[in-house]
């Protein structure tokens, strides 16, 4: 471990939990999401995290970094409950929700308690119009004035939605798909949004977009978000702590603006280095070298 | 001139009652991408319980027809409960295999208990013939195809309902559908449980055409046929499959039988299928596969 990683490290410990302010240790509340040592194992053999722990206080903006392959896809659907119909496993660790151990909980009771997952790849109902998606996912909803609420309230985060409510969502842009896979979310009024790589194949005017949005719905609903990226600059932009993980671990956490500071990540994941601007290079170069290999 | 019509109308109304076996398939393939095998066993099944409850038990008509269809709604959502949820994951064949199991169970062990001769369905339709003008139709047909369009239109009401888009939503994607808080596995039991209803309904029409019997199960190549042409998830699409297959079949059997001494009934199905797998294999209706990239 070099030097800085460490620092980054003790810095993290310092400035961990930052919705907790002043509270000794005793006092502290159960944080909003936590995650404990979790390992997951996919059909049966395959070892895809590793003890993997990280925290998601209410009312903040943790992101999740790191390269193809890492774990961060699987560690969210540890916390959706979503391994199941992928053949993966808890095989160790616990998840909680407020202090109430959920590892074992239904995808459905999971999103009843408040924990909504934006799926990698958007994966929209392509069969059905952006309002028939929004519709689908407001099962939990038991009022159907509040779905119409709902509805509404997601067409004034994302008035593009509205303008193509009732085309097929398979023939949306990627831009509006991934719109509405959040708008979609939303229906179940979650408190944690489980975000997976929205800015996947999108133009980065089209991320920035996206991602002022999803910070407007964290500061106006108090919907706490946990943001998957490769996009490290972007996720850092918006997010007050970040985790970044390596080989099915997380090898380093630390507030946003630390992470930001530290060289090694610069060099991996901000395409930071001199001369190296296109972002083609930087993914090329990401792929040779491994970090902390 | 009126004989064709006679055919035509008469092929027309048959043609409606094919859409409605036709409908349970297209149910539970629009919910789980299965197609169910057993549907002709189940339509058989069904009449067999309305004329056991009526004839056998002395209930009402319409008691005895709630309470078969309540029957077959069970079974229906048994067989998911107890057989397909366990074959998840399974290769297609093995679940075609496993309905198609229970369709050969089903002939075999209904008739056995209930017994295997001919029976009169126990419900009063006069026999006499209905004339427009000149034109001669049957008056069980003019029932059944009035009893098939309400059935359709009900389904179709049923598939812009919260319940009916989520069940749509689960045959887009199941994982998406998790992830925003459908019970998935109680959406596909719910639509195999309508699918059994609906073949309750749809035995009572067909026992009252041909008497009930083994011979009722048959029926599965029709709707197998019908479904198709339609698309196998549109309900519109197995409307005007249905009205294709009867009409044709009832104008070619007209003219041609005469000649080749019978027969050509069934052979129209069975054109019907090639043509469709080799023509437009995605049936008239069916949805087309959207591709983005
Ligand atoms: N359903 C599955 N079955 C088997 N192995 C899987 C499955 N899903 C993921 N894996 C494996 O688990 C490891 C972690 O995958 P995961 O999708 O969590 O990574 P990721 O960090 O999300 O990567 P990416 O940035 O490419 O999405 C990988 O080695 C992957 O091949
Ligand atoms: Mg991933």
């Amino acid at each position: 471990m070099t030097d800085t990683v460490a620092r980054a490290h003790e810095a993290g410990k310092t400035f961990a939990n930052p919705g907790v302010s002043g509270a000794g240790q005793a006092a502290r509340p159960a944080p909003l999401l936590a995650v404990h040592n979790v390992e997951v194992i996919y059909d049966k053999v395959f070892l895809a995290i590793k003890g993997v722990s990280l925290e998601v206080p209410e009312g903040a903006i943790v992101a999740l970094l790191g390269s193809n392959g890492a774990g961060k896809s699987t560690t969210l659907k540890a916390i959706s409950g979503l391994l199941g119909p992928e053949r993966g496993q808890v095989t160790k660790g616990t998840v909680r929700w407020r202090g109430q151990d959920i590892t074992r909980l239904s995808p459905p009771a999971r999103v009843r308690l408040g924990i909504a997952q934006v799926l990698e790849g958007r994966r929209v109902f392509e069969h059905l119009t952006p309002e028939e998606n929004l519709i689908a996912a407001s099962t939990p909803i038991g009022n159907a004035r509040r779905v119409r609420e709902l509805v509404q309230m997601v067409y004034d985060y994302f008035p593009r939605l509205y303008e193509r409510r009732n085309a097929k969502a398979g023939y949306l842009s990627g831009g509006e798909q991934q719109m509405l896979a959040i708008g979609r979310a939303l229906m179940a009024e979650p408190r944690l949004l489980l975000l997976d790589e929205p800015s996947l194949g999108l133009a980065p005017v089209l991320v920035e977009e996206i991602f002022r949005i999803v910070q407007r719905i964290n500061q106006e609903q108090g919907v706490s978000v946990l943001l998957v990226e490769q996009n490290a600059r972007a996720a850092l932009d918006v997010a007050s702590y970040g985790y970044l993980m390596e080989d099915g671990r997380v090898r380093m956490d630390g507030p946003a603006e630390v992470l930001k500071a530290n060289p090694d990540i610069q060099e991996f994941y901000l395409g930071g280095g001199a001369g190296r601007t296109s972002y083609r290079d930087v993914k090329h170069y990401r792929r040779r070298k491994r970090w902390l290999a | 001139m009126t004989f064709l019509a006679e055919l035509a109308i008469n092929g027309a109304l048959v043609g409606l009652m094919y859409a409605l076996v036709a409908s349970g398939i297209v149910l539970v393939y629009k919910s789980s991408g299965v197609v169910n095998l057993a549907q002709g066993g189940f339509v058989m099944a069904g009449a067999y319980l309305v004329w056991a409850y009526i004839a056998r038990l002395g209930l009402g008509l319409i008691p005895g027809i709630l309470a078969a269809a309540a029957s077959m709604g069970a079974l229906g959502w048994l067989t998911e409960r107890l057989a397909l949820r366990r074959m998840i994951g399974q290769p297609v064949i093995m679940i075609l295999m496993l309905t198609f199991g229970l369709e050969v169970v089903l002939r075999g062990a209904v008739p056995g208990a209930l017994g295997a001769d001919t029976k009169p369905m126990p419900i009063p339709i006069s026999q006499a013939p209905v004339w427009l003008g000149d034109i001669l139709i049957n008056r069980t047909y003019i029932l059944g195809g009035a009893v098939a369009v309400v059935m359709v239109a009900l389904l179709a009401v049923f598939f812009r309902t919260r319940a009916g888009i989520a069940m749509r939503a689960v045959s887009d994607d199941h994982l998406a559908a998790w992830a925003v808080g459908i019970p998935v596995e109680r959406t596909v039991a719910l639509s195999w449980a309508v699918s059994g209803a609906v073949a309750a309904v749809t035995g009572v029409l067909w026992g009252a055409v041909q008497g009930v019997d083994w011979s009722l199960s048959l029926l599965l190549i029709k709707a197998l046929s019908v479904a198709v042409l339609g698309g196998l998830d549109s309900l519109s699409g197995v409307v005007l499959a249905g009205l294709i297959v009867g009409v044709f079949e009832s104008v070619i059997s007209g003219y041609v039988d005469p000649f080749v001494g019978g027969g050509t009934r069934e052979v129209v199905a069975a054109v019907v299928i090639f043509l469709t797998v080799l023509i437009r294999p995605y049936g008239l209706f069916g949805r087309e596969v959207i591709e983005r990239v």
